[in-house]
């Protein structure tokens, strides 16, 4: 479990989601803290995506409230949030396709990432870390310093993806969201996408939201895992303790899921955070 | 070149430009004089459209109401006040409509907000029409005084000028970036920290500002002004038609477009005026199909493209029209059966 110590940096308390007659969200309560990697699985339609967009700000929801570090944002714009340290990257890559890679990064520094400086016209911006400095760090931190003069629609989509975590970035942010960033990558580039969220939220102290797919990749590098099913919270806890509760293997992993899963964590126990991927036990093997 | 090397090269083209048309009325007839009016008039209309919409793509039919307010402005309020006065009031007026106005709708997009704000200059026009007839027992108004010629042509030169200076220098600023990133994805950019809501406002307001202000100044040309005249939706229409074929996007493609058209007003509309509208229907046809980018974004490869693909086609009609296409194909047939 995370951290009691560690501050909080959103808060949602009972927030639901109502379209019409449908409750896409329903009544989730949960803490996000510095430093936390939380993962959030659940099938089709359970609501994760609809969830995302309440505690980004893009849709308001029903009833509820948000609190940002002790600041409650329900009902504020989308911008008021991303002020508030809350920066997320939508499931299909929306980049500013029209401009180059560095000004896309830009963009995010010129709003909710402006900071005032500690000096009128020159020296640093107060509060900002030094990988968050300028854009081309935020470039290098990403791996995307070659393609900086690109149009950002000409680069592959998982530069593309690459990119929406650079511009969420570009905000400052404290919660880091992401909505299924690792999409259609090939099993290393999901690898590395896995690798480098870690690597930012230990170099960045974030908190960092992930919702995907691929559950077992999911499951082996968050500290913390959020089952979701038909709008509700049926689940939340260690990796370990979740796949062992009857209700998420009903509902959603089934025993096989379990299995596989199990045995990899048992090897990526050698794996300590931070360290390099090249220790990757190899997975789906048969057990003995 | 860089972005300074830019900003010069704007500046010193504005500079060169707005000395001509000042120099215009010392050596030109009235008949050239009164083209490089409505020119000028279109200038400002559209590349303040073209500032807002053009950016972030949100299609607004409004600048004739915003043209007539500050039209209606100016001959009420002329003999009242100044004419510097009526005119900052004429833009202060369109301002306020344009901020409640845009309160209403600026929250749709697309076909939505084209059509409300085309909706809400009808709405304007006729309650305006309505109040004259009704109220104060006239149809449209006469301007008994009016400013000299020169003085009416030197405020249009500096709204003009004003406007696209506005447009060099709103499009290096962050507001510039805002409406650049609504234009791009709206969502995303809230989501980075853009107050679209204000931005949009804003952008819409300076538009109408602009519009305002022109309506103010031009309509005293008309010594006689009615509801039908100045809140002709034709205005708006001709400021969209304008931008989108100069490239709208573009700083100068407002500009060129609005030369191009008032030439083509000027001496087609006298003598044929069918031919006028037609081959303003032509050329947009023409810049949305193969110049999307507009007029200013013709670029000498362009033309070299044109010129190719022109060629590749006539030669491929050749080779059609030969006889050869079709023995070809016949060998082709013959081998395979072999």
């Amino acid at each position: 479990m995370s951290d009691a110590r560690s501050e909080v940096l959103l808060e949602a308390r009972d927030v639901t989601v109502r379209f019409g007659g449908l409750v896409a969200v329903n009544a989730v309560s949960t803490r996000f803290h510095a430093g936390e990697l939380v993962g959030i699985i659940g099938p089709n339609g359970a609501g994760k995506t609809t969830f995302f967009n309440a505690i980004s700000g893009v849709v308001e929801p029903t009833a509820g409230r948000l609190v940002a570090r002790g600041r409650d944002l329900t009902g504020q714009g989308p911008h008021r949030y991303a002020a508030h340290g809350l920066a997320r990257t939508f499931q299909t890559p929306r980049v500013f396709a029209d401009m180059p890679v560095l000004a896309n990064i830009e963009f995010g520094l010129k709003f909710a990432g402006r900071r005032r400086r500690r000096y009128w016209l020159w020296g640093d911006e107060q509060g900002v870390p030094w990988a968050l400095r300028d854009a081309p760090g935020i470039l290098r931190l990403i791996g995307l310093g070659e393609q900086a003069e690109l149009p950002a629609g000409a680069v592959t989509p998982a530069q593309q993806r690459l990119l929406e975590i650079g511009m969420a970035l570009a905000t400052r942010p404290r919660v880091l969201l992401l909505d299924e960033v690792a999409a259609g990558l090939t099993e290393a580039e999901l690898e590395e996408m896995a690798w480098l969220i870690r690597r930012l939220r230990d170099e960045l102290d974030l908190a960092v939201v992930w919702i995907e797919h691929a559950v077992t990749t999911l499951l082996r590098h968050v500290e913390r895992v959020i089952v979701m099913h038909q709008g509700r919270v049926i689940a939340d806890g260690a990796p370990s303790e979740v796949v062992r509760n009857a209700e998420v293997i009903e509902a959603y992993l089934g025993d096989e899921m379990l299995d596989e899963d199990e045995g990899a964590r048992r090897g990526s126990v050698a794996g300590a955070p931070g360290g390099p991927p090249a220790g990757e036990p190899a997975r789906g093997e048969p057990r003995p | 070149m860089n972005s300074r090397q830019l900003l010069i090269r704007d500046a010193l083209v504005l500079f060169g430009l707005t000395g001509w048309a000042l120099s215009l009325p010392y050596y030109g007839s009235e008949f050239a004089v009164s083209m490089a009016l409505t020119c000028l008039m279109y200038v400002a209309l559209s590349s303040s459209w073209g500032l807002f919409c053009g950016s972030t793509r949100y299609l607004s039919l409004a600048t004739s109401a915003f043209f007539g307010i500050g039209a209606y402005t100016s001959a009420l309020m002329l003999e009242r006040i100044g004419w510097t006065e009526s005119i900052l009031l004429g833009a202060a007026i369109a301002t306020a409509v344009a901020v409640a106005m845009g309160a209403a709708v600026l929250h749709l997009r697309g076909t939505y907000f084209a059509v409300l704000t085309f909706g809400m200059t009808e709405l304007i026009r006729h309650a305006i029409s309505y109040f004259e007839k009704s109220v104060t027992g006239t149809v449209g108004r006469v301007l008994a005084v009016v400013p000299e010629r020169d003085t009416i042509y030197l405020t249009v030169l500096v709204l003009a000028a004003g406007t696209v200076a506005l447009s060099i220098a709103v499009r290096r600023t962050r507001f510039g970036l805002a409406l650049m990133g609504i234009g791009a994805d709206e969502q995303r950019a809230q989501t980075l920290g853009v107050n679209t809501r204000r931005v949009k406002l804003a952008g819409f307001a300076m538009t109408a500002a602009v519009a305002g202000a022109m309506g103010a100044a031009v309509s005293v040309r008309w010594t006689y002004i009615d509801p039908h005249t100045v809140f002709n939706p034709f205005i708006g229409f001709q400021t969209v038609l304008i931008a989108l074929i100069g490239g709208p996007v573009t700083l100068w493609g407002p500009l060129i477009a609005a030369v191009v058209f008032s030439l083509l007003a000027e001496t087609l509309r006298l003598q044929a005026p069918q031919v006028y509208m037609m081959s303003l229907g032509m050329l947009l046809i023409l810049s949305v199909l193969y110049l999307p980018g507009g007029l200013a974004s013709l670029r000498w490869v362009t033309l070299r493209q044109w010129r190719d693909d022109t060629r590749a086609w006539w030669r491929e009609r050749r080779y059609e029209w030969s006889g050869e296409k079709e023995r070809e194909k016949r060998r082709a047939r013959e081998r395979r059966l072999v």
